[in-house]
């Protein structure tokens, strides 16, 4: 696995300039309550609740709270499958992500799509779609949008190691790297797309190749939440300086299968074993535990918003097959765009003008 | 003015009136356009509105689509309809379905010149409408003279899903009329072009021409001529409405015949107005080979005015 | 006429002479197959003669055992055309199913009497034919829709569709023309008016559309490949029977007789208002005008045979039927001077009706003494019609046509009015009569036609 150095400091004196104790607490938090919310989903799953398949973020909770922290209200995401916490982060309550799952009227597509194919445009997330990847494009446009309109705002665009072999991936990283878009491609590599693992899927790792396109490419440890939003926060800088785009590899491991049918008998146990040290959950807890911070309140005040999310999902009515057909077309007359989702980060409060 | 100007000037008349629309494509700025289509367009509203874009089907469409939903309204130009198989993904599965998903319209707008009968040959002369009107979540428009092509773009840059608007290049300068000024939408239905009581002869962009051609003097015949215009939403009431007065119905398509428009519009005769036909519902389309280079190979493959022609009379005498 | 023989129990079919001067016939189509059962008097086949084509009913009931003479071949009267065993039962193995066809003997050795005549409804698949449906007849939907929204009975509007098929604009023809009456549709077509419509040649392909003027793409815009012209399209096909032999007569018509045609042009405001009130055609309405007519100039009831020209007394009137592919036929109303306007109507009804229908008898189309035909239905204005050997005279009633004319009242005030005209033209021989002697007779017919 071939990484390249950082361009910035990785340590701990300097991750915590921008984070505030709040702020530490708060990535404990949504990483606990993507990591809830999919193991309740998974056992809903088993008990025959959730139609279709089921994927989930196991292990890789921070690349997508550590980033979408950094992610400013009026910035636009391109959220992919194993990326619950940037939903969450966003506004999206449990109860319509566990309804979304089940099908119900009351998920965030209404059961128009499954599992992680949802994004709430109320809140600037754009849903995605199953070829990969194909929303790296999306968010090249839309960064193209901001450009051209000279707003201080970027958009932000997750993808797996597998996706990188796809054309779409190339176009977009040539495109952002031409029009030096105010971009952020963040590259979930957790070692394995499905069955197949790096050494199948690349020669070279593309967080090489954005050189190549023109813009730094930078290797984080995805499993540690705090990195994860330094690197996002300095990239977002980066591009609302004018300076284009930044490839961002996350480096984690994906700890469950594909999906819930997939039962991963082709990762070696020991690499498993290795990574489970690496749990960002467990390390950023260890990590507020040193700060004094009582991670069991948290935890139970994170159990407590899932069950009550549970209760709340299993009460929506399944929707109305007589609704099948509708809203293929836009017959409205409003211009529908993308809005602004919640940005917790203090930075974004503290902020005066600007960013 | 011509077919092209027209398309030139509803663009430029919504970019005047409208800052959210921008063109996007290949060749479009500084070369005006490999058709010429935005000739002039860079001189007038910069590059930041006119795009300059690099070779990726699939990242113009794609672009497109996150332009869209922050806001702007851009028009992505295909250099060649046929390019549009490098884009189908983004097209059919990112902008076709997001609405019907996630509840957010995707304006963009995709022109696509299409059509043959210049020895294009087979990658500059296909019709690939069909493949779109397949696709749910698109709408497929196809002018066939220069006051529709100027109304249907304007309509297509306004209305706020994915358009799909199939510009024929072969009518591009050989259709010239007047065009009426500043900015008007032409809805997306039907439009006889010809009235008649004898028979219908459906079709749309260059074959309208033919089918006009090939039954303005056939045996003193009165042939009505449906101009489709829009294939989605297709003008299901006027063409049952067609058949009504004529009972016989002869359907023409330049694209390939398998599963070409032609095919849904005889399939919709069959199944709504089988108790207002007095003759079978026949096609003329042109075969399902690649679209050959060598003009008499060319010419004999897409559907002339003497094939219509003898179908129409055939049909008539029936 | 059949010949039995009642050794081996077989009855031959035979040609039979369909008129005093029929002297062969050719058969159209055999309505049975060796090995069908046929009952007495059930069509066996179809053949065509000069004068009429018609059925051929079994002289007996039995097994058809042979067909000697095929489709297509013509033979003289009296020809045996098939045989038929009588004394074979119905249910034994048709020959082609690897049975001995039936023979006397073997019927005898069972000790069976012939079965008796009466149509068998039991086993043979071929013997439920139905006797009157010569074609098969068959209707689009919209056609089909038309007729039960009017209660139209489809079976009696001639179609102008390929092959003779009823079409949407047959209906609404029909329908137009009053049609919901038990009427027939208008006397049709008549052939030998010019105004028969003809297919239209297929033309040589035009030019086609000029190139696009050459533009800075990489591909220059070519001439398209000049079209060859288009050859008529059609195979040769021979004139059927009937054609030829009509073609035959008109000529042998044109060739005798000295033919001129004179025109008078009719306000038919007085035939429309008669039409309206006893519910037919302005034909026999019409007829009726000619009949008096007609005993005012007798010189054109008549017959003009080499030099013999034979006034007759009572007018015969041939009016003209067409069958379409199957040519013209001109079946006759006998004593017409006998029937009013109404009695005309339902003759001719009757006539027309059993011409489609190839029913009439060789004495229905003999003995006419004038002719009228009317294809006025399909707009035409005028027209030089074929007189019928070896009459004198042939009227043609053209189209009724709305046109503006001028009416002078009582005081000689000139208006222009609307008005239905048709145009009344005669053809008449010139070595019977004059063209002055025409044109009164056409005047009185006018007369009458206008103060009907």
């Amino acid at each position: 696995m071939a990484t390249s150095t950082a361009e910035w400091a990785q340590d701990p004196s300097a991750v915590s300039e921008h984070l505030t104790l709040d702020d530490r607490v708060a990535l404990l938090r949504y990483m606990l309550l993507m990591r809830g919310i999919e193991e309740r989903a998974m056992n809903l799953y088993r008990q025959g609740k959730v139609p279709g398949s089921f994927y989930d973020g196991y292990g890789q909770e921070a690349v997508s709270v550590g980033a979408t922290f950094a992610m400013s209200a009026q910035d636009r995401l391109c959220v992919l499958h194993r990326d619950l916490g940037a939903h969450l982060i966003r506004g999206v309550t449990p109860g319509r992500i566990l309804g979304q799952y089940m099908g119900r009227e009351g998920g965030v597509t209404g059961g128009r799509d499954g599992n992680v194919h949802f994004g709430d445009h109320r809140l600037g997330c754009v849903g995605m779609v199953s070829m990969l990847p194909d929303m790296m494009l999306v968010a090249t446009g839309m960064a193209m949008a901001f450009k051209l309109r000279h707003e201080a705002r970027c958009a932000i665009t997750w993808f797996g190691d597998g996706s990188t072999s796809r054309g779409d991936f190339h176009e977009a990283m040539n495109w952002a790297g031409v029009q030096r878009l105010p971009l952020i491609f963040v590259l979930e590599n957790n070692q394995y797309a499905y069955s197949t693992p790096l050494d199948h899927q690349f020669a070279v790792d593309p967080v090489e190749r954005a050189q190549a396109y023109g813009f730094p490419g930078l290797s984080v440890d995805g499993n540690d939440v705090e990195a994860m939003f330094e690197a996002t926060r300095q990239a977002r800088e980066r591009a609302l300086a004018g300076d284009g785009p930044t490839l961002i590899e996350a480096i984690t491991m994906r700890m469950h299968g594909h999906a819930a049918h997939d039962d991963m008998k082709y990762v070696p146990k020991e690499q498993v074993e290795e990574w489970r040290k690496k749990d960002p959950i467990d390390r950023q807890e260890a990590r507020l535990r040193d700060l004094g911070v009582d991670t069991a309140a948290v935890r139970a005040e994170v159990r407590d918003a899932i069950e009550a999310g549970t209760q709340e999902a299993l009460q929506m009515p399944m929707p109305d097959p007589a609704t099948a057909t509708d809203r293929i077309f836009y017959e409205g007359d409003e211009d529908v765009v993308l809005g602004d989702g919640h940005a917790p980060w203090s930075g974004f409060a503290r902020a005066t003008g600007g960013v | 003015m011509t077919y092209l100007q027209a398309i030139a000037d509803g663009m430029r008349q919504e970019m005047r009136h409208d800052e959210r629309v921008l063109v996007m494509g290949e060749d479009i700025g500084v070369f005006g356009g490999a058709f010429k289509v935005t000739d002039g367009f860079l001189d007038e509203f910069g590059a930041d509105r006119v795009m300059d874009t690099p070779l990726a089907e699939s990242g113009i469409i794609g672009t497109a689509i996150g332009a869209a939903v922050v806001g702007l309204r851009p028009i992505a130009e295909m250099q060649f309809a046929d390019f549009i198989s490098c884009g189908f993904d983004q097209l059919v599965n990112v902008a076709g379905k997001m609405y019907y998903r996630q509840g957010l319209p995707v304006n963009v707008t995709v022109r696509l010149p299409s059509g043959g009968g210049f020895s294009g040959g087979p990658f500059h002369s296909q019709n690939p409408e069909a493949w779109f009107m397949h696709a749910p979540g698109l709408k497929v428009v196809a002018p066939s003279t220069a006051e529709d092509a100027k109304g249907l773009l304007i309509g297509a840059v306004r209305d706020r899903n994915p358009v799909l608007f199939l510009e024929h290049k072969h009518l591009y300068r050989r259709v010239k009329a007047d065009v009426p000024d500043g900015r008007y939408v032409t809805p997306f239905t039907a439009r006889v072009a010809r009235a008649g009581t004898d028979l219908t002869v459906i079709a749309y962009g260059a074959m309208v021409h033919t089918a006009l051609e090939a039954t303005e003097d056939l045996d003193g015949a009165s042939v009505e001529v449906l101009d489709l215009r829009s294939l989605v939403p297709l003008d299901e009431e006027a063409i049952l409405a067609s058949v009504r007065k004529t009972s016989k119905v002869l359907v023409v398509d330049e694209a390939n015949q398998t599963c070409a428009a032609g095919a849904q519009v005889a399939a919709l005769i069959a199944d709504r107005a089988f108790e207002d036909l007095d003759g079978p519902v026949r096609r003329v389309a042109t075969p399902d080979v690649p679209i050959p280079f060598s003009p008499p190979l060319e010419q004999a493959v897409l559907p002339s005015v003497d094939r219509v022609k003898e179908a129409a009379r055939e049909l008539l005498e029936y | 006429m059949s010949s039995s023989n009642t050794e081996t129990a077989v009855v031959d079919v035979v040609m039979p002479q369909m008129g005093v001067s029929v002297s062969e016939g050719t058969i159209v189509e055999w309505r049975k197959r060796p090995g069908d059962w046929v009952a007495y008097e059930e069509p066996i086949c179809d053949i065509s003669t000069d004068k009429i084509d018609t059925e051929v009913p079994s002289p007996a009931t039995g097994r058809l055992t042979e067909v000697v003479v095929d489709v297509g071949a013509t033979v003289e009267v009296g020809t045996v055309l098939a045989r038929i065993a009588t004394d074979a039962r119905p249910g034994e193995p048709h020959a082609s199913e690897g049975g001995e066809p039936p023979t006397s003997e073997a019927a005898a050795a069972t000790g069976d009497t012939p079965a008796p005549a009466t149509p068998d409804p039991a086993p043979e698949p071929a013997a439920a034919r139905p006797a009157d449906a010569p074609q098969r007849r068959r209707y689009s939907p919209v056609v089909m829709r038309i007729a039960a929204e009017h209660g139209i009975d489809l079976s009696r509007i001639q179609g102008t569709g390929r092959g003779g098929r009823v079409r949407k604009q047959d209906v609404l023809a029909y329908l137009e023309n009053g049609g919901a009456a038990p009427a027939p549709a208008e006397a049709p077509l008549h052939i030998e008016s010019p105004y028969r419509p003809e297919p239209t040649p297929p033309r040589a392909a035009p030019a086609p559309a000029a190139p696009p003027a050459p533009r800075a793409e990489p591909e220059p815009a070519p001439t398209p490949a000049p079209q060859p012209a288009v050859a008529a399209t059609g195979r040769g096909e021979p004139l059927s029977r009937v054609r030829r032999s009509i073609g035959e007569r008109m000529k042998r018509s044109l060739e005798l007789a000295a033919h001129c045609t004179t025109i008078v042009e009719c306000d038919m405001s007085a035939v429309e208002a008669r039409r309206a009130l006893i519910g037919t055609t302005a034909l026999p309405i019409v007829a009726r005008c000619v009949v008096d007519a007609l005993r005012e100039y007798p010189a054109l009831n008549a017959w003009l045979e080499g030099d013999t020209f034979t006034r007759h007394e009572q007018v015969h009137l041939g009016i003209a039927v067409s069958l379409d592919e199957d040519g013209l036929i001109v079946p006759v109303v006998r004593d017409a001077q006998d029937l009013s306007d109404e009695g005309l109507a339902r003759r001719i009804r009757d006539l027309a009706r059993r011409a489609r229908e190839r029913e009439l008898a060789p004495d229905d189309v003999r003995g006419g003494t004038f002719t009228i035909t009317n294809p006025g239905q399909y707009g035409a204005l005028a027209a030089t019609p074929i007189i019928n050997q070896p009459q004198v005279a042939i009227l043609d009633l053209e189209a009724v046509v709305k046109r503006p004319v001028v009416v002078t009242d009582a005081a000689g005030n000139d208006a222009i009015a609307i008005r239905p005209m048709a145009m009344l033209c005669m053809s008449w021989d010139h070595r019977a009569i004059d063209g002055a002697y025409a044109a009164r007779f056409l005047a009185a017919l006018r007369r009458r036609i206008e103060g009907v």
